[in-house]
């Protein structure tokens, strides 16, 4: 149970590598770099919880009582809204090389070749 | 490189990542002890510190505060560089016809799905504002509450279709609203400066907590984020709309198109 957190962080940056080389189209390979990202949003979490505690959000209970780390929760935070900025950005370059090159399969854009 | 080629390249680079994976994982800190003690102080000090009761939004909005300008900024660059990409050639000018493929087939929204996405659009960005303005109180805040309110822009698209969308949304006015965000929040950031003290200093009154108002500058930042945000994925939303719509004789690069054919 301790390290099981890792470990799924991990197998997810694992699995993410894995389907960004095995990838033939370019959709497909931002979706697995956010599969890799995801291995970030689970350390994090992972590395700011504390068994027992509640949300640091002192609302219903009164400050003092034992909260999860609220930095961690933060940078989860950032993590997710730079992720989303990033994958707009890929998944536009994505639509102007389908514009220019008719595919999306990395396995046949070769792009250090002239076009023939 | 062919598909094997890479299966066999990737192998020794997962089995060098797994046996180093194994070295981290066993020197990890025990899971649900946390070593650090920053979290810990925050939580201990910072209600009292800056009456406020969300402690993830005063990590970002306060403390950190300056990193999450960083975010911000990072935010409006890959908004701005997609816009760019996705306009091309194809520049401002846009028509505000949808654009079809031949041969679907076209069915007439029905009354019930137009009503549907009217009354959910408006409570959505309701919703959206309202978990924008009480950040600094309940969960949410700035971003969470503007990617909520930003999401029924994709409703009046759905409920109404492409033309009404384009009359209701205008691009400028998006930008405008995008931009405004991120100058308040670098105000809010420099003004401090101009009067003395650390930039992003909180030197508003504090408030009390659990209201509304609370948090001083926190307040302010919180809803130029939540604004910098609605704008942000507004024009994003937009834009990539645009990419269907019917394009004009000479508008777009025509010879990319056929090309791409």
């Amino acid at each position: 149970m301790n390290v099981l957190a890792w470990c799924v962080a991990a197998w997810l940056l694992g699995v993410g590598i894995y389907g960004i080389v095995t990838s033939r189209h370019y959709v497909h390979l931002i979706g697995c770099m956010t599969v890799c990202q995801s291995a970030t949003y689970v350390l994090l979490l992972g590395i700011g919880f504390r068994w027992g505690a509640g949300p640091p959000i002192f609302y219903d209970h009164p400050p003092g009582t034992p909260a999860v780390d609220p930095v961690m929760q933060a940078l989860v935070l950032t993590d997710i809204v730079v992720g989303a900025a990033m994958t707009a950005l890929l998944l536009a370059i994505a639509l102007q090389v389908h514009k220019r090159r008719g595919t999306l399969d990395p396995q046949h854009l070769r792009p250090l070749r002239p076009r023939e | 490189m062919t598909g094997s080629w890479r299966l066999a390249l990737l192998a020794p680079a997962l089995v060098v990542l797994a046996i180093a994976a194994a070295q981290v994982i066993l020197a990890m800190p025990a899971f649900g002890h946390p070593l650090s003690q920053y979290g810990a102080t925050v939580d201990a000090l910072v209600p009292m510190l800056r009456n406020v009761s969300n402690m993830v939004a005063a990590v970002n909005f306060d403390i950190r505060s300056i990193d999450t300008l960083g975010e911000e900024s990072m935010l409006i660059c890959a908004v701005t560089a997609t816009v760019v990409l996705l306009r091309g050639h194809r520049g401002e000018g846009m028509t505000e016809c949808a654009g079809r493929l031949p041969g679907r087939v076209w069915l007439e929204r029905s009354d019930a799905t137009v009503l549907m996405c009217r009354l959910a659009a408006t409570t959505l960005f309701l919703y959206g504002v309202n978990v924008v303005l009480h950040g600094t109180v309940t969960p949410g805040g700035g971003f969470q509450g503007g990617a909520i309110a930003a999401s029924s822009f994709v409703l009046i698209y759905l409920g109404e279709g492409y033309s009404t969308w384009r009359d209701v949304l205008h691009s400028e006015t998006l930008a405008a609203v995008e931009g405004f965000g991120g100058f308040v929040f670098a105000m809010a950031a420099m003004v401090p400066l101009a009067f003395g003290y650390a930039a992003a200093q909180n030197v508003l009154p504090l408030g009390t907590w659990k209201d509304l108002y609370s948090g001083g500058l926190m307040v302010i930042v919180n809803a130029a984020v939540g604004v910098a945000v609605i704008g942000s994925f507004g024009v994003l939303l937009m834009e990539f709309m645009e990419e269907t719509r019917a394009p004009k004789p000479g508008d777009e690069d025509d010879e990319d198109q056929e090309e791409g054919a």
